[in-house]
C-alpha cells in the first residue's frame, strides 16, 4: 500500500490514538509521580504538607539507618528464592514438556498460586506457618520433626517467606520455560543423537542455550520483582518480624512514609532502591550481551 | 547501533517503570454534588460487624436529613492509615473520618482538621456533657497541649483493655473467684496462675496454663501500676531505664521463663494465645469491649471481668484505646459534617444500634451505666470498663508524641529478652538511646510542622 493513500492516513492517525492512551496513562500516573518523589527525596515533606528543600540530608540519614542496611539485606537474602525457583520451575517444565499423563491437570495445578490473590495466598500461608496449629508442623509431626514457629523465629521466618514465594511463582515461570522447550528445534535433538551425544550432553548444549532467552528474561523480572516485595511482608509480619528480620526494604519506605510522616525520608529511600534495581538490571545486560549468540 | 540504543531504550523504560512502580501512590476521589444535596464523603474502618453497623447508622442519618448524601468510603482495618494518608497527601480529605487521637498533634499543625468546637458546643442534639470527658479530651488540643482548648473531633469509641478470667476453670479447680474490687497483687496474681497451670490429662504435656500475653497489648498495665513509663511527663525523655520499669518488665518475662504459667517459648504470638483463651485452655486473657460478639458467640465457657493485678503502687492500671470521628478542614459543608460526626459520636438512636451489635461501649455516660448494669450482655463486670475509662485508665505512650515511631523501637527487637536471651538490663540500656534518638527526631518533626 502507498504511503500516502487517505486510509493509511487516517489509521495512521488512529493509531496514535490508541498509542496515546497508555502513553498518557503513564505520563500522568507513573511519569508525575515519579518525579515529584523525586523532588520530594530533597525535602522533609510529611506528607500533611509541608514540603521544605533540605538537600541531601535525607540520603545523608539514610546512609547511618541501621534499619535501611537490615531491610535492604533482608530483602536481597529473600531474592535467594529466585535460583531454587528457576531451577524448580525448568525441571518441572522439562518434566511437562515429556507428555506425562495428566500434563494439562497438573500445569492448572502449578499455576492456580500465581492467578491467586497475593494477600489471600499470604493469610493462607500465615496460618500454615502457624507453630501450634499450622500445616507445615502438623505435617512434619507425622515425621517425627517438631517445627518451629516460622513466622517467629528470626532464623526461619525469611526461609518460610522464600519458600512461599518459590510456590507462588513456580506456575509462571513453569509456564515461560513450557514454551521455550517447545520452540526448541527438533532437528537439533536428532542431530545430536546422531552425532552420539548422551540425554544430558543434549540438555546442556542444546536446551540451556536454547532457553537462555527466557531465563534472562525470569532472572531480570524475578530480580525487580524481588526488590519490591511488600505484601506477604506486610499481611504475614505486620511489625517486620521478630527483630524486624522480615522487613523489606519496600515495608520500611511503607512504614516511615504512612506510619511516620516522612514521606520525603521514604521518597529518598525509594530513589536508592530505584537506582539499585537500575544498576543491577544494566549490570546483567551488559553480562547477557558478551555471553548470548546469534542462531543464522 | 540500533540495536543497542534500542535496548538502552527498554532499559530506560524499564527503569523508569520500577521506580514509577515504587513511587507512585494513589488518591481518594472528590464527588461532586448533582442533585442539589449535600454530599459528604465518610471514611471509616472495622471489622465485618462494625462496618454493618455503621452503614445502617449512616443509612439513619440520611434518613432523618433528606438533603444530605453521604458517600461511604470503606476499607478494612490494616489499609486504613494508608488510604487515609495517601488522600490526604493529595489533598483529598474527606469530610467526615475516622482517625488515631495519636495523630491530632500532627493533624492539627497542618490543617487537615476541622475545629468543631462551635459546632459540638452550641448542638442541641448533642450534649457534649453526655459524652465520655476522658474521651473528648483524647480530640482537644490548644495548640501547645492535648487535652485541652477547642475540639478536633469526637470520640468514635474508647476502647479500654480489661482482664478477663475463665470463671468456669476457676470453679473447676475449686479456686475463689477473684474479688472484681480489690486486684491480685503481682505475686498473688502467679500464685493463682500456677495454680491453673495443669495437665488434666497426664500426658506430661500442660494442658491448660494461667496466661499468655501479648507484649504489645500487656505489658503497659505491669509498667504503670509499678510506677514507671515509657516517657516522662514532659514527652521529652524516654524513660525505659528506670528501675521500676525494669522490676516491671522483668516480671512479665519471668511469667514464662521463671513461674512457667505460659505456653512455652515461641508461642506468644497474639494468635496462638488468642486462640488458647477461645479454646478455654487459659485463666486469664484480656478482652476489649470489642471483642464481646465474638466471645458471646465463641466462648463455650463463662468468663468476666477483673481488675489487673497491681504493681507496688498497689492500683491497677490499664490502657484505654480510642478512634476519633474528626471532620475534613477542607470540606465544604462544614455544618453538616459536623453534624455526621456528632450523630456517628453521641446520637442516642444510633449508639443503640452500635452498642446491641457489641462492637463497642456507649459513648453516653448515661446509656454506659444502663448498660453495665443489664446483667443479660455478658460479660456480668461491665463495670470495669467504666472503671478503667474513669479512674485508671490512660492512653498510649506515643499519644502524645508527634510519631510513635521512639515507641515501636521498644518492641521491636524484644523477643530475645522474652525469651530469656537478652538480660532486661541490657536491654534497656541498649534501647534507650536508640528510642532517645528517635524521640529527639519526632520532637524536631513536630517543631518543624508547626513552624509555619
Amino acid at each position: 500500500m502507498k504511503a500516502t493513500s487517505k486510509l493509511y492516513r487516517t489509521e495512521q492517525r488512529y493509531a496514535y490514538l490508541f498509542i496515546a492512551a497508555p502513553v498518557l496513562g503513564f505520563l500522568i500516573f507513573a511519569m508525575v509521580p515519579l518525579i515529584y518523589s523525586m523532588y520530594g527525596a530533597f525535602t522533609n515533606w510529611n506528607g500533611l504538607g509541608q514540603m521544605e528543600f533540605i538537600g541531601f540530608e535525607n540520603f545523608i540519614n539514610l546512609f547511618k539507618d541501621e534499619y535501611f542496611y537490615k531491610s535492604m539485606y533482608n530483602t536481597f537474602f529473600m531474592m535467594l528464592g529466585i535460583p531454587i525457583g528457576i531451577v524448580l520451575a525448568l525441571l518441572l517444565a522439562l518434566a511437562l514438556n515429556r507428555g506425562i499423563f495428566g500434563t494439562n491437570t497438573f500445569r492448572v495445578l502449578y499455576y492456580i498460586p500465581v492467578i491467586s490473590s497475593i494477600a489471600a495466598v499470604s493469610i493462607l500461608w500465615q496460618w500454615a506457618y502457624n507453630g501450634d496449629y499450622g500445616l507445615v508442623n502438623q505435617f512434619l509431626d507425622l515425621i517425627g520433626i517438631e517445627g518451629p514457629n516460622w513466622l517467629q523465629n528470626t532464623d526461619t521466618v525469611k526461609p518460610a517467606l522464600i519458600l512461599m514465594a518459590v510456590w507462588k511463582g513456580l506456575g509462571y515461570t513453569m509456564l515461560l520455560y513450557l514454551a521455550a522447550l517447545q520452540s526448541v528445534p527438533k532437528t537439533f535433538y536428532e542431530a545430536a543423537k546422531l552425532d552420539g551425544a548422551n540425554a544430558f550432553q543434549a540438555f546442556w548444549h542444546i536446551t540451556l542455550p536454547m532457553v537462555k532467552p527466557v531465563t534472562f528474561f525470569i532472572i531480570v523480572t524475578n530480580i525487580i520483582g524481588g526488590a519490591q516485595i511488600f505484601t506477604e511482608i506486610n499481611v504475614m509480619t505486620p511489625t517486620g518480624g521478630p527483630e524486624y528480620s522480615s522487613a523489606s526494604v519496600v515495608f520500611y519506605i511503607w512504614q516511615k512514609a504512612f506510619g511516620n510522616f516522612q514521606l520525603g525520608y521514604a521518597s529518598a529511600m525509594a530513589l536508592v532502591l530505584g537506582l539499585f534495581i537500575f544498576i543491577i538490571t544494566l549490570i546483567q545486560f551488559k553480562m547477557n550481551e558478551k555471553s548470548s549468540f546469534e542462531l543464522d | 547501533m540500533f540495536k543497542s540504543s534500542k535496548k538502552i531504550g527498554v532499559i530506560m523504560l524499564l527503569a523508569i517503570m520500577v521506580i514509577g512502580a515504587i513511587l507512585s501512590g494513589c488518591s481518594g476521589s472528590d464527588k461532586a454534588s448533582s442533585d442539589g444535596k449535600v454530599e459528604l464523603t465518610f471514611m471509616f474502618r472495622g471489622n465485618p460487624q462494625e462496618l454493618e453497623a455503621y452503614k445502617a447508622t449512616v443509612k439513619r442519618y440520611e434518613e432523618a436529613n433528606k438533603d444530605v448524601k453521604v458517600t461511604m468510603v470503606q476499607t478494612a482495618p490494616d489499609q486504613y492509615d494508608t488510604k487515609l494518608k495517601s488522600a490526604i497527601a493529595g489533598r483529598k480529605i474527606p469530610d467526615v473520618f475516622f482517625y488515631n487521637p495519636a495523630q491530632v498533634k500532627a493533624y492539627v499543625n497542618s490543617g487537615v482538621l476541622l475545629d468543631i468546637t462551635e459546632q459540638v458546643e452550641g448542638s442541641t442534639d448533642v450534649k457534649i456533657d453526655d459524652i465520655w470527658e476522658a474521651g473528648v479530651n483524647k480530640y482537644r488540643f490548644d495548640g501547645e497541649t492535648l487535652g485541652q482548648g477547642a475540639i478536633y473531633g469526637l470520640p468514635k469509641d474508647l476502647g479500654p483493655f480489661a482482664l478477663g478470667y475463665n470463671k468456669t476453670m476457676f470453679e473447676e479447680a475449686g479456686i475463689p473467684l477473684p474479688d472484681k474490687d480489690k486486684p491480685y497483687t503481682w505475686d498473688q496474681f502467679i500464685d493463682v496462675a500456677k495454680q491453673l497451670t495443669k495437665d488434666n490429662d497426664g500426658d506430661g504435656k500442660m494442658d491448660q496454663y494461667g496466661t499468655g500475653f501479648n507484649v504489645n497489648w500487656a505489658l503497659q498495665p505491669f509498667v504503670w501500676s509499678n510506677g514507671a513509663d515509657w516517657i516522662n511527663e514532659e514527652g521529652t525523655k524516654v524513660t525505659i531505664d528506670d528501675p521500676k520499669f525494669i522490676e516491671a518488665l522483668q516480671f512479665f518475662v519471668d511469667q514464662q521463663n521463671k513461674y512457667q504459667i505460659t505456653p512455652s517459648i515461641g508461642d506468644a504470638q497474639t494468635l496462638d494465645t488468642y486462640q488458647r483463651w477461645l479454646k478455654g485452655q487459659l485463666a486469664f486473657f484480656p478482652v476489649g469491649p470489642w471483642d464481646m460478639a465474638a466471645f458471646k458467640e465463641q466462648l463455650k465457657f463463662e468468663y468476666d471481668l477483673l481488675p489487673w493485678p497491681a504493681g507496688s503502687t498497689g492500683e491497677s492500671s490499664a490502657w484505654v484505646g480510642s478512634l476519633g470521628i474528626g471532620v475534613g478542614a477542607t470540606t465544604k459543608h462544614a455544618k453538616e459534617a459536623a453534624e455526621l460526626a456528632m450523630y456517628l459520636s453521641a446520637d442516642q438512636e444510633g449508639q443503640q444500634a452500635l452498642v446491641d451489635a457489641q462492637v463497642q461501649l456507649p459513648n453516653s455516660v448515661e446509656v454506659a451505666d444502663t448498660w453495665a448494669a443489664d446483667t443479660s450482655i455478658k460479660p456480668d463486670n461491665k463495670q470495669e470498663f467504666l472503671d478503667i475509662i474513669n479512674d485508671y485508665g490512660r492512653g498510649f505512650p506515643a499519644e502524645k508524641t508527634y510519631t510513635a515511631e521512639w515507641y515501636d523501637e521498644f518492641f521491636k527487637n524484644i523477643q530475645p529478652v522474652l525469651d530469656g536471651k537478652t538480660s532486661v538490663e541490657d536491654y534497656v540500656k541498649e534501647a534507650q538511646p536508640k528510642m532517645q534518638k528517635l524521640l529527639d527526631a519526632a520532637i524536631e518533626q513536630d517543631k518543624q510542622a508547626s513552624k509555619k
